[in-house]
């Protein structure tokens, strides 16, 4: 049973991943910063998954990278585009109206439970 | 240092060339941002830990899809599977009986005759399907990966999406007016022991009695030669059996046109059946003598026999063409 639960809590949270990086990455951010920016919101991700995830972002054009190698060690650097700014806004809306669908529904549910 | 290497050695080996070395350089960077300054072997291990198996982490970066045969191509790949492996399994079978029964000398003991061939032939059925199998995987598993477009719906026979439309070109098909597969395959198996033993009647049919402990084939019940010569309105049967058979195999249901044809087959293959027997010097003579020694009788029998064969033969005619209309008018 709590790994049905748990199989079920990874997949409600996959698509959320999306949004909770690109609302991160307003400023650069390199892969280990944003693990940590992410772990002090509480939101815990895997870093198999984190990683991957960025670039896929950058092939889809919503962020651009850049390596700093300023530092002792080079870095690769993520942030939003144009374009990533535009659908983080969208994004933003649409898990608004999602959540507030979903809390209506749950709400009623509660209200609707027999005694 | 040493496992840090290994681990993204492990990793980018699975990923495509040209992007090796960008997500090495990232990896190192991110691991060493995971480790203190004078770090351990200890605290490199719980570091890799958390990233996780390099296995899962590679197709985390690779696009290519992690399955042979996704959603899109799967349904019409199990049933292109579900049609085609039973064909080539039946005719696997069919070239396996007629090759052998083409090459028998009439020496060999006949049982082990009909196990070889049954053996030959459940091979020839599994090897083919395993081919055909190989060989439909290995086109659709290029498909899967050739096949830019995002969508993963399952793709419908014209290769187009799903529309209410689509339910106009299948026909509905009530239980009792199915022709099943099986059927089909069965007509074909049948149309080729038949062509098979009509060929070599003179090796097959007759009398086999047990000579120093081996059934022998002794004397054939037909004249070949005379049998032979009526090749070509046997063939024209066979043609028009053939015909039907492919018909319904398409069709796969009971239709006025199928049950018609099938009207048409019963005539012609009773008309046949009737002349060939009708032939006075069809049945071998040698035959007629070894049945008279063995019941006593003499051959005044023969014509009522000969009726007897063929008014079975139009009862059963008749019955399944009846049947066949019977089926056609359901519905």
């Amino acid at each position: 049973m709590s790994k049905l639960i748990s199989s079920l809590i990874t997949e409600l949270r996959r698509g959320t991943l999306t949004l909770a990086v690109l609302s991160q990455l307003r400023t650069p951010q390199y892969g280990y910063s944003l693990v940590q920016l992410l772990e002090k919101s509480g939101v815990s991700i895997d870093q198999s998954t984190l990683y991957p995830l960025l670039r896929r972002l950058e092939k889809q054009e919503l962020v651009e990278s850049s390596w700093d190698t300023t530092e002792s060690r080079p870095r690769k650097y993520y942030v939003l585009s144009e374009y990533g700014i535009e659908i983080l806004e969208q994004l933003k809306d649409e898990w608004e109206k999602t959540t507030n669908e979903l809390q209506t529904l749950l709400k009623g549910d509660v209200e609707n439970a027999p005694d | 240092m040493h496992l840090i290497d290994i681990y993204i050695q492990e990793v980018t080996r699975r990923l495509p060339e040209k992007s090796r070395q960008d997500i090495a350089l990232e990896l190192r960077s991110t691991i060493e941002d995971m480790l203190p300054e004078d770090y351990t072997e200890k605290e490199v291990k719980v570091a890799l830990e958390n990233l996780g198996n390099p296995a899962l982490l590679a197709s985390g970066y690779a696009d290519r899809p992690m399955h042979l045969i996704g959603p899109r191509y799967f349904d019409m790949y199990v049933t292109l599977l579900k049609m085609i492996i039973p064909i080539v399994a039946t005719l696997a079978l069919i070239v396996v009986i007629t090759e052998n029964v083409l090459t028998y000398n009439g020496e060999e003991a006949i049982l082990a005759t009909i196990l070889s061939i049954m053996g030959h032939g459940i091979w020839g059925m599994i090897s083919s399907s395993i081919q055909t199998f190989f060989w439909i995987t290995i086109v659709f598993a290029i498909l899967e990966r050739t096949d830019t477009s995002k969508d993963k719906s399952p793709l419908t026979p014209n290769w187009k999406e799903w529309t209410p439309d689509e339910l106009k070109s299948i026909p509905y098909i009530k239980k009792e007016k199915k022709i099943s597969k099986a059927e089909v395959f069965g007509n074909l198996l049948w149309i080729a022991i038949f062509v098979t033993i009509y060929f070599n009647a003179v090796h097959l049919i007759g009398v086999y009695e047990k000579v120093q402990g081996k059934l022998q084939f002794i004397i054939p019940t037909f004249d070949q030669d005379v049998l032979q010569s009526y090749w070509f309105i046997v063939l024209v049967a066979l043609v028009i059996e053939v015909m039907l058979v492919f018909h319904k195999f398409l069709a796969s249901q009971w239709t006025h046109k199928v049950a018609i044809m099938n009207t048409v087959r019963h005539v012609v293959s009773t008309i046949v059946l009737i002349v060939i027997f009708n032939n006075n010097s069809l049945v071998n003579v040698e035959f007629y003598t070894y049945l008279e020694d063995l019941f006593h009788f003499t051959f005044e029998l023969q014509s009522p026999v000969k009726l007897a064969v063929i008014l079975i033969c139009v009862v059963f005619a008749v019955i399944d063409v009846i049947q066949g209309f019977r089926k056609a008018n359901i519905g």
